[in-house]
């Protein structure tokens, strides 16, 4: 198909590039414990961006039988509106070798689905709690080529997991949700894993208690980081920094964060559904530190805004059937070099609690993403937190909100937890951050 | 179509079986500065099968290759015969309905040529960044769509809509020093090319309103009297209230049924809240939902007591009530959910109006627009796009970082006036739940006052 596209977008324009992707998924999913729905869904589609007299334009389709001269021409149409941009295909390269197929999952049949929920829902079932359990098993075939005659292929599997659970009483609301995505199947012990991450936030959010006041030592879950990390994606992001949005920009080589601090985007960490050999154009995959030990190394771009930065793609582009490519992350990971390593197994914590004498744990805020993110600045009511004394839990707080500066709080890291794990496309262990603004309400 | 897809239901084995197959024409226009970032058209097609056997569960298959219709028929049948149910679904029973509904294209967006939607785009963009030389970046994007929907159903129902939809939106960007502000407008429409002419006005507004911001003080975070405008008591009602109004909520779940018993009371006699899908011309608007019943307007708070709720046939069924038309998916990818269409706070008092609200408060926010809220059941956030003090009964200074926290019960109850300007917020945008966003919903509301809620802002 991607041949076919390019041989027609040949002669008629100055250069192009395509992507194809082919997609099955299989869903199961148990709605209040019950099994309740089996879908499947197959889509494909091409997306096609030309060069022509320097601009550029895109068109995409979802049609069975798309016609190439179609395509090639409302490119051409978008292209006429285009900016001119300064752009170069790569040519043919190598690409490095990454296991992105697992047999296992692919091969997993309807029942090994139904089978793994049913397991969850058992094992979580509580009978003053609904449990919702979805899983969703994705077989991808990609293809992307250019006319400078770069040319990738490969086939992917992923795998997502996840439960969560409704607890009402009265009119107070707790919900605690896990999930498990990967590459490969989940092992026993990685549902053991979420089964426990589950009932251990669940359990500890049985008891409400008061929430604290002031600036505290406040430790954020992987999952309760969202807030404190986002501001950082996005002023790592070549694009914001070619917009004068990124708070970033003309920092390279600067120390901004704590000297424990790394951050890297990876697309070759093994097993991970994020991972793939070439990216969507056709730039081959390789790791590009963005933050290392507190030092601002790199932004990510793709073809077009390393074309108007006078640099490289970093190997971030992202497309899909419609619109045109775009930078994304494949899988970020936020480290601490100290070396502590735990994963799911660790309790809640990492084991930040200990020194804690008043403070709070946060797992999930609400509202994240609203505002003016890149900023820095956050300020979220808790969606799930817990508060902390004497370096123990002691009850689910509500009504109370954190807010801080994501850069300030992370100039001094209090510790890196030893429960680093994956959450989506994104690794982090807990990180403890001194005087985060705590407010009750 | 209908013929082909009646065919594929009349070979289907299944007690029930659906197809809904869509055609999507759109083109997108967007620029992020003075740089334009895309001008394209695009088309989208697939379908969705869903069936339903006794004893068993929905087995649903999409997919974009319309040749494979007659095999997915047969594979949602295998889907749902694998999935045993010991508490059977029923849908409720609607009266089978046929015909082509037509919304009206107001200007047919397929017949204009993409230069022309490009130059529109231009002239709001290159507005907002004239304003100052402070707005220093803009992101802005038009978008329309004309989307054919066919639905058949095994029980009789056969119906062609059409559908279209544009979409124009600007965010300006001001900026001074290390301080940064943004101002936001969006205009959407279930309508056609004619309907987005002639905003220039309002998208200078928003751009002078972000550089206004750099100057303005952050609010200082406390409980106040707070007057919501007309878009952001829409976005309230919607997020914080109509979420829980969705039966799919509470239909397996008793807990919640309890908190949501019909009968509760949830507010102040003056408190009328509706969900209405037959309003004309708005982005929540459909003549039928997408499991092919017709739409309505559904009464959910009356008087401040709890009346009614959103339903699909499968909601509906379990709680023994009657289907309202909102089951809805964003596209073929997905299955039909409840969800909201134009979701509203009825006017109060006719002649009341804003200034009646504010005549008493001695110390009060006015919070207005949004930027963005999100709600945890009970709990909600929602940061306005701008406010002023109110002070001895008069709008005071304009204040910036106005974020409304709370707790949906309390502040539901603690709604004491309500004006009788009511507008309906035709933005674009949508709402995104169980994976599908964004769905087209439009909210109405006129200004409402709460008597207490908090603020966040500098504390």
């Amino acid at each position: 198909m991607i041949d076919r596209v390019l041989d027609a977008a040949r002669g008629k324009v100055d250069g192009a590039d395509a992507l194809w992707r082919r997609e099955e998924q299989t869903a199961v999913s148990f709605e209040s414990g019950r099994l309740k729905t089996a879908g499947i869904s197959e889509e494909a589609g091409i997306n096609l961006r030309v060069l022509a007299g320097g601009r550029m334009g895109v068109a995409g389709t979802t049609a069975a039988k798309p016609e190439p001269a179609e395509l090639v021409g409302r490119a051409r149409a978008s292209a006429e509106l285009g900016e001119v941009v300064e752009l170069a295909f790569p040519g043919a390269s190598k690409l490095p070798p990454i296991p992105t197929f697992f047999d296992r999952t692919a091969n997993a049949s309807l029942d090994d689905l139904i089978r793994m929920g049913r397991l969850l829902v058992e094992r979580l079932a509580r009978p003053d709690c609904q449990i919702n359990v979805a899983v969703q098993r994705e077989v991808a075939d990609t293809a992307v080529g250019n006319t400078a005659g770069a040319r990738g292929e490969y086939r992917a599997t992923g795998i997502a997991v996840s439960a969560d659970i409704t607890r009402i009483a009265g009119d107070d609301v707790l919900m605690v949700y896990d999930q498990y995505v990967g590459g490969d199947m989940p092992s026993d012990a990685d549902l053991e894993a979420l089964v426990r991450s589950v009932e251990t936030r669940l359990t500890a959010a049985l008891k409400i208690v008061a929430p604290p006041d002031g600036a505290l030592p406040v430790v954020f879950t992987p999952a309760g980081l969202a807030a404190v990390v986002l501001p950082l994606e996005q002023a790592l992001s070549g694009k914001t920094v070619l917009q004068g949005s990124s708070p970033l920009a003309g920092k390279i080589g600067e120390t901004l964060f704590d000297e424990r601090l790394s951050i890297v985007d990876d697309p070759l960490t093994p097993g991970r559904p994020s991972s793939r050999p070439v990216d969507d154009e056709c730039v081959p995959s390789r790791c590009t530190g963005l933050v290392e030990r507190g030092v601002v190394e790199r932004f990510v771009y793709d073809l077009e805004t390393a074309g108007r930065a006078k640099t490289q793609s970093t190997g971030n582009g992202r497309r899909g059937v419609f619109g045109k490519p775009h930078i994304g992350y494949t899988n970020i990971l936020f480290r601490g070099n100290d070396g502590a390593h735990g994963g799911h197994t660790a309790g809640l914590g990492g084991g930040l609690l200990g020194d804690i004498d008043d403070g709070l744990l946060v797992d999930d805020l609400i509202g994240v993403g609203q505002g003016n993110v890149i900023s820095g600045a956050f300020s979220h009511p808790v969606g799930l937190a817990y508060r902390v004394q004497r370096g123990e839990i002691t009850g689910r707080v509500k009504d109370a909100a954190v807010a801080g500066n994501a850069y300030d709080l992370l100039k001094r890291i209090g510790g890196f937890g030893n429960d680093g794990r994956w959450l989506g496309a994104r690794y982090s262990p807990s990180l403890l951050l001194e005087g985060v603004s705590v407010a009750r309400r | 179509m209908k013929e082909r897809l009646a065919a594929a239901v009349k070979q289907s084995r299944a007690d029930y079986t659906e197809i809904r197959v869509e055609r999507t024409w759109s083109s997108a226009v967007a620029f992020r500065g003075r740089r334009l970032e895309t001008a394209t058209v695009s088309e989208d097609q697939g379908g969705f099968v869903r069936v339903l056997n006794t004893g068993c569960g929905w087995g649903i298959a999409s997919f974009t290759s319309l040749d494979e219709l007659p095999a997915m028929v047969t594979r949602a049948n295998e889907l749902s015969r694998a999935v045993r149910v010991d508490d059977p679904i029923r849908l409720a029973d609607t009266r089978p309905q046929t015909g082509d509904a037509l919304l009206e294209l107001d200007g047919d967006v397929r017949g204009v040529p993409l230069a022309e939607k490009k130059k529109l785009l231009d002239r709001y963009n290159a507005a907002m960044l004239a304003v100052s030389d402070k707005i220093v970046d803009t992101q802005s994007s038009y978008r329309d769509e004309v989307s054919e929907v066919w639905f058949v159903n095994s029980e009789g129902t056969s119906l062609y809509q059409l559908r279209p939809e544009v979409v124009v939106s600007g965010t300006a960007i001001a900026r001074r020093n290390g301080n940064i502000e943004k101002g936001l407008e969006s205009i959407g429409l279930r309508k056609g090319w004619n309907s987005v002419q002639n905003f220039e006005n309002q998208f200078r507004v928003v751009a002078q309103r972000a550089v206004d911001l750099l100057a303005a003080p952050r609010v200082r975070g406390g409980a106040y009297p707070v007057i919501l405008d007309n878009e952001l008591a829409g976005v309230f009602i919607h997020e914080a209230f109509g979420h829980l109004s969705e039966a799919d909520f509470v239909y397996e779940n008793p807990q919640a049924r309890e908190m949501m018993t019909l009968g509760r009371r949830f507010g102040k006699p003056v408190l009328n809240v509706g969900d209405n899908g037959a309003a004309t011309g708005l982005r929540g608007t459909l003549p039928y939902d997408d499991e092919g019943t017709p739409t309505q307007d559904t009464p959910l708070i009356k008087e401040g007591v709890l009346v009614g709720r959103l339903h699909s046939r499968e909601t509906a069924a379990k709680l023994g009530e009657r289907p309202t038309g909102n089951a809805r998916a964003i596209s073929f990818r997905h299955p039909p959910i409840v969800r909201m269409t134009n979701t509203y706070i009825a006017p109060g008092k006719k002649g009341v109006g804003f200034n009646d609200l504010i005549t008493d408060i001695k110390l009060g926010v006015y919070a207005c627009g949004a930027f963005g809220g999100q709600t945890m059941l009970e709990n909600f956030s929602f940061t306005a796009g701008w406010g002023y003090m109110i002070r001895d009964g008069k709008v005071a200074e304009l204040v910036k970082d106005v974020v409304l926290a709370g707790n949906l019960f309390q502040t539901l109850d603690r709604i004491d006036h309500i004006a009788g300007d009511f507008t309906w917020n035709q933005m674009g945008g949508g709402c995104g739940k169980a994976g599908q966003f964004p769905l087209p919903v439009t909210e109405g509301a006129p200004h409402v006052r709460i008597e207490e809620a908090l603020i966040g802002g500098d504390v």
